[in-house]
């Protein structure tokens, strides 16, 4: 490490000192640096190009001693199985159901709550709550709500005369993978909600005064004031929400673990499938690095579509 | 016009209460299901307010299920590894805030991608790297796999409150014969508790959510934390919805709490630059 350090603090540039404080002032930045970004490279980045390697390997529950290379065998076993296909196909639908329907939501919410009332704090406090909560128990307790037969929403469809009996929704893979993504469009509705309702609060009343005196009506209003101004925030949360969603499996796995028959599975699910189930590990590391590379993708064109914001403000 | 002005402000009310039955509905549903006897819980039609109340599957939760223990892990977990990233974040965010240097840039796009990489992708890895080191099926293990998911994300939230405190403070302090290190700890930090507490928060959040890299390093009983219990629970068929329900609950309510205690600082730090969802 010693070495490292040195080339480090060779490398830092301090703006207007003396080399004299400038050594020490380098030294204390750099150690007090280090624990943070030590950690982060021996277990984020480290592990992330293991994982690239280990998919080209062959390691498993079954094999922990001779890991050796066995090329692209990984990836073919994968690019047989119809469950991969599925599940890429999923993940797509997936993203765009979820992010699509949490966002128009979420924006509806933020708009109710821009204007004060009376307790809108405490409002606030109960229909923000799902967002800090476990996505996996979420998930599990959905599952009961959706219950065939003491399901509470079948109850209530019932009442309704919607139904006429229970809807057995996690056991047919149509009405499944409906129901995870209504599940977590409910789970992401309080994200979006606080995101935009931070940045309607940030909008000046003064410019939706002046409007009202040229006559605006809401429609006008909305969009030539609102969205225009909230617009930088409105396109990197969605962006970045992209990215979030892809990589959550929780209210899947609480729900249905991918099931029936694979039908609900996203690629994340299917991966950490196939670390429990088969324990094969490096197989698992090839879908790994198949996420990883379509995320490193995206986020090439997210960076790209947001390289007008400040990148210094990430 | 004062109709229509009526008229809206109906539909809003009925609007917002909309919301607030679908965020409130589930959660209760699942605590009336945590205190029915399942004589009531798998009947039709359903009991909506239960008959007879009791607190039986809690109990048995924390006997049988041996609950207290897996509450006690994940506590432990949660806390000592929240601690240790708000430490880390709270020494590199106040660099990343106060110092002007070349690597600087660098090191913000690093934190930010080691943010982005999720949990589950890397836990194979690191699960051979902690075997070698005996870190397997042990909480300590845990803890140093969670501060690491915790303290990308809180240096980046720490980096934006420290930001935001002025720097003629601490610059006040150095004149009067404050260490460098001391002006932080006597004045940045005390001003920045808020901040502090937010990001204690979130990592807690976070590691207590946490379910698959501790269901692939855990394996004896002992050692399982909530999540994994609960897990375990959806494994085994013929688990009772009401125990379920009450384990549920209980899996649920530090985290309730937390957001009910920190919520608007919370708030504050995920809008204020952050991304994580």
């Amino acid at each position: 490490m010693p070495s490292a350090a040195a080339l480090f603090i060779r490398m830092m540039k301090l703006s207007n000192s003396s080399r004299q404080v400038g050594l020490k002032l380098k030294k204390f930045i750099f150690w007090m640096l280090f624990p943070t970004f030590a950690i982060i490279v021996v277990l984020t980045y480290y592990p992330t190009i293991q994982g690239a390697i280990l998919a080209f390997k062959d390691y498993s529950v079954f094999n922990f001693q001779n890991i050796h290379f066995v090329g692209f065998t990984n990836f073919k076993s994968i690019f047989e199985d119809p469950g991969f296909a599925i599940a890429a196909w999923n993940t797509i639908w997936w993203i765009a159901f979820s992010v699509t329907l949490q966002f128009i939501l979420g924006f509806a919410l933020a708009l109710l709550m821009r204007k004060p009332f009376k307790g809108r704090g405490l409002y606030a406090g109960i229909v923000f709550y799902p967002w800090a909560l476990s996505g996996f128990a979420i998930g599990i307790l959905w599952s009961w709500l959706l219950n065939g037969q003491f399901g509470l929403i079948n109850d209530i469809l019932i009442k309704m005369h919607i139904v006429s009996h229970g809807i057995n929704f996690l056991a047919n893979p149509e009405y499944a993978f409906i129901s995870v993504i209504a599940v977590n469009v409910w789970y992401g509705i309080p994200f979006f909600a606080i995101m935009i309702l931070a940045a309607l609060q940030s909008i000046p009343n003064s410019l939706y005064e002046s409007a009202e005196i040229d006559g605006a009506g809401f429609i006008m209003k909305f969009f030539h004031i609102t969205i225009p101004y909230i617009k930088p925030t409105l396109v990197s949360t969605v962006l970045l929400r992209i990215i979030w969603v892809m990589n959550f499996p929780d209210i899947i796995y609480g729900m249905t673990r991918g099931g029936p028959a694979g039908m609900t599975n996203i690629l994340a699910t299917y991966m950490i499938n196939i670390v429990y189930f088969e324990s094969d590990y490096s197989k698992a590391s090839a879908v790994g690095l198949i996420i990883i590379s379509a995320l490193s993708l995206y986020t090439l064109f997210y960076l790209k579509l947001t390289s007008s914001y400040e990148m210094g403000e990430l | 016009m004062k109709k229509r002005h009526a008229l809206a402000k109906s539909l809003r009310f009925f609007f917002l209460s909309l919301y607030l039955l679908a965020a409130v509905v589930p959660l209760f549903w699942i605590f009336i299901t945590s205190v029915k006897p399942s004589t009531e819980v798998y009947t039709y039609p359903l009991i909506y307010w239960p008959k007879h109340f009791t607190f039986a599957s809690y109990k048995f939760l924390f006997t049988f299920a041996n609950f207290s223990q897996y509450f006690k892990n994940s506590l432990f977990v949660s806390i000592i590894s929240s601690l240790i990233a708000m430490l880390f974040a709270t020494l590199s965010g106040y660099i990343m805030a106060r110092y002007k240097f070349r690597l600087k840039k660098t090191l913000i796009v690093f934190l930010f991608f080691a943010q982005m990489i999720p949990a589950y992708l890397i836990m194979i890895p690191q699960y051979k790297m902690f075997l070698n080191f005996g870190l397997i099926d042990n909480l300590w293990g845990l803890v140093i796999v969670y501060v690491n998911i915790a303290v990308s994300f809180s240096t980046i939230m720490a980096r934006g409150f420290f930001s935001r405190i002025p720097r003629s403070l601490e610059e006040a302090a150095l004149m009067d014969g404050c260490s460098r290190v001391g002006a932080i700890f006597k004045i940045t930090i005390p001003l920045s508790l808020p901040g502090l507490a937010a990001i204690f928060s979130f990592s807690f959040v976070n590691t207590w959510n946490e379910l698959f890299t501790a269901a692939l390093f855990l394996s004896s009983k002992s050692k399982m934390t909530v999540p994994v219990a609960l897990y375990s629970f959806i494994s085994k068929s013929g688990i009772q919805w009401n125990v379920m329900s009450a384990g549920l609950i209980v899996a649920l309510l530090p985290t309730i709490v937390v957001f009910a205690v920190a919520q608007k600082y919370i708030v504050a730090g995920l809008t204020q630059g952050a991304v994580k969802g």
